[in-house]
């Protein structure tokens, strides 16, 4: 008997959840019960190692006057949401607040409110919306090239949220039975002013655009357009479809009418190019019996840069770097930071690119393990990027993740002009 | 193929033929289960080998053969998250990446045992047709087969509560006839307005040894929807529907 009280013990010292694993479940009324307000957040701490590639052009434009070969850098982020709900109105805001540290930049700090809009919603048919919101139009997992409001999103993580813009918008959603089971449409207004909108595109602005959504033949279809106003007029469409249960199939389609596009021409002089430009994605995601998903997408930015063009720009990086170490003066590493922030320094700024992602959910049983392992592989300059990552999310409201980056390319390449040649990152991240 | 054609022969030399009409039979247990339009809270938890639990709270509406939403209420991490399914289409809206993605009805949007068919589950008779209807025990057992293949499982076995004409246990099984994972229907509840039905679902699956999940319902209410409801436009919008 006494053996059996000291086993016991021991099971319940050691082993507590397994001893009560057989409680009966409950569900407590209050856990359900739905108030009119609702808040909540996320807090991130997300340390990043990176190893610098010293040969690499923007590693000479980013770091000419501290030279290093690594940087560390402390990242932490800070979300609060709050809604209230009353009757057919409610209002939503969400801020965010992004803090930096490394010993190159030292410290910054960024607040903005991400989301903050009012709704009215009279009928499941009618909702209008007014506020600063994100609209996440298109269907591709790294790239939407039909996005044409939102800001680009990362696309080596898409799944951050984003920053909205003020705007006014309404859905309009009508269901039937046959092939087109539903239909909606989307107009949005986007006024551009001093202090409103103001990085969207041309001052005193108001810009129109909209979406018509069918579900037609199980095809999810998006007929989207884009008026001309703060930026040059375009249109496009997106679909997606299941091919089977585990297999699905997507694309996006874009046009727009004069883009324009500065670019440093072979004798380091900036010009202006003007033409209507044609972007594309297609994709597929695939699942197999063991869990294994598959996203591979090919992109063409329309808006991208040639290779030659790229080489154009990482010459004159070099001249600049070579004129500041023998004169001191940095007058031309200035002008291509203005041009990396004019369009040489987007996340994609290459015409060509295919993505191909493998994840892996809860591999030899481990519940809520996902590893992954991603390829960025430009097709102009066959540089490309690895990105492995273990993912857990076994802890209730905690995330953690672990993450590398390998970057790969021969001189003026994409990849092998980046700042650095690997990178090592662990988010935590907490809900509340 | 010859596996399938043993197991229906196994089936109807063991079992001979009974005046129960399996169609009408499943129908009662849907009816049973749930009104054909409703309202459900539910509370799933995934339990691992060591004890260690995740719990989901989530709002389901359902209207008709073929539409259902689910509304993720806890914890945190999930809140706002939905999942929609229209016939074999399935959706999933996560707020903060905002756009829907298509899934699957194999893949799980919670982890554990439970998939998404399971989560969104609609009648088994709109799913489904009764190949063999027998007595067993002094209950009902119904042997099913998928209508498509789009299905999350081809063959369920289910024993049906001869006076209740509820759900006792399903078996879930491969076009081989091999068991992916058993359902057991436990503590039969009142929920008023005529539901009286199991109010937890355990599951466990040879495929993931020791683990369990369990689903745990607090309320169903019959009620009737628009149509618009479930659709994608309005899937960012379900919270307003509680």
């Amino acid at each position: 008997m006494k053996r059996n009280i000291i086993l016991l013990f021991i099971l319940l010292l050691f082993f507590p959840a397994a001893v009560l694993a057989e409680e009966s479940y409950t569900f407590d009324a209050a856990e359900i019960e739905k108030k009119p307000y609702h808040f909540g957040g996320y807090v991130e701490l997300r340390p990043v190692m990176y190893v610098l590639d010293k040969d690499a052009a923007l590693y000479k434009l980013q770091y000419y006057q501290y030279p290093r070969s690594t940087l560390m850098e402390w990242n932490g982020r800070f979300q609060l949401e709050g809604s209230y709900e009353k009757g057919i109105g409610s209002v939503f805001v969400k801020t965010n607040t992004d803090l930096r540290y490394s010993s190159f930049a030292n410290g910054n700090e960024r607040t903005a409110i991400f989301d903050g809009y009012g709704t009215l919603k009279p009928s499941p048919s009618w909702k209008f919306e007014v506020g600063k919101k994100t609209l996440k139009w298109g269907k591709g997992y790294a790239w939407n090239p039909v996005n044409f409001i939102d800001r680009p999103k990362d696309p080596y993580d898409p799944d951050l949220p984003i920053e909205g813009y003020i705007m006014a918008t309404m859905d309009y959603i009508r269901s039937f039975d046959g092939p087109l089971k539903t239909f909606s449409f989307t107009p949005v207004i986007v006024p551009v002013y001093d202090h409103i909108n103001d990085d969207f595109g041309v001052n005193n602005r108001i810009n129109a655009a909209g979406k018509v959504y069918l579900l037609l033949y199980d095809t999810d279809l998006d007929f989207i357009f884009a008026a001309d106003g703060s930026r040059t007029a375009r249109m496009g469409m997106d679909f997606s479809r299941n091919i089977t249960t585990s297999f699905e199939i997507h694309g996006e389609l874009a046009y727009i009418k004069d883009y324009q596009q500065p670019f440093l021409d072979n004798a380091g002089v900036l010009q202006s190019r003007s033409q209507d430009v044609v972007s594309g994605l297609m994709g597929i995601r695939h699942l197999t019996t063991f869990d294994l998903t598959t996203i591979l997408e090919y992109y063409h930015n329309g808006m991208g840069f040639s290779a030659d063009d790229m080489k154009n720009y990482y010459n004159y990086i070099r001249q600049g770097y070579n004129r500041y170490s023998s004169t001191g003066n940095a007058q031309m590493l200035n002008i291509a930071q203005n041009l990396a922030t004019g369009g040489y320094g987007r996340l994609s700024p290459m015409e060509d690119y295919l993505q191909l992602r493998l994840s892996q959910k809860e591999p030899f049983d481990i519940l809520y393990f996902t590893p992954a392992v991603t390829v960025m592989f430009n097709l102009d300059d066959q540089s490309y990027n690895i990105t492995p990552e273990l993912l857990y999310t076994g802890i209730t409201n905690l995330e953690l993740r672990l993450r590398a980056g390998f970057i790969r390319g021969s001189r003026d390449t994409e990849f092998g002009e980046k700042a650095n040649d690997y990178r090592f990152e662990f988010r935590v991240g907490y809900y509340f | 193929m010859l596996k399938t054609i043993i197991f229906i022969m196994t089936f109807l030399m063991a079992f001979p033929a009974y005046a129960v009409d399996g169609k009408k039979l499943l129908e009662q247990v849907d009816r049973n289960l749930n009104p054909e339009s409703y309202e459900a809270y539910r509370k799933l938890i995934n339990i691992e080998p060591d004890g260690k639990r995740k719990e989901f709270t989530m709002y389901s509406a359902k209207k008709g053969q073929d539409k259902i939403v689910v509304l993720f209420l806890a914890p945190a991490s999930d809140k706002g998250r939905s999942t929609l399914r229209l016939g074999d289409n399935m959706w999933l809206n996560i707020p903060n990446i905002g756009k829907p993605i298509r899934i699957t009805s194999l893949q799980s949007v919670v982890g554990g045992v439970f998939n998404n068919a399971d989560i969104m589950n609609l009648d088994y008779s709109a799913e489904y047709d009764v190949e063999g209807v027998s007595e067993a025990a002094g209950n009902y057992l119904l042997l099913l087969k998928a209508r498509t293949k789009t299905v999350a499982y081809d063959r369920l076995k289910m024993w049906v509560d001869k006076g209740k004409k509820l759900p006792m246990k399903i078996e879930c099984l491969t076009e081989a006839s091999m068991l992916i994972k058993t359902l057991y229907f436990k503590d039969h509840k009142d929920f008023g307005g005529g539901i009286v039905r199991p109010a937890v679902i355990e599951t466990d699956s040879p495929l993931y040894k020791g683990y369990k999940s369990v689903m745990i319902y607090a309320k169903i209410k019959k009620r009737s929807f628009k149509d618009e409801v479930f659709t994608l436009t309005y899937m960012p919008n379900l919270e307003s529907l509680r």
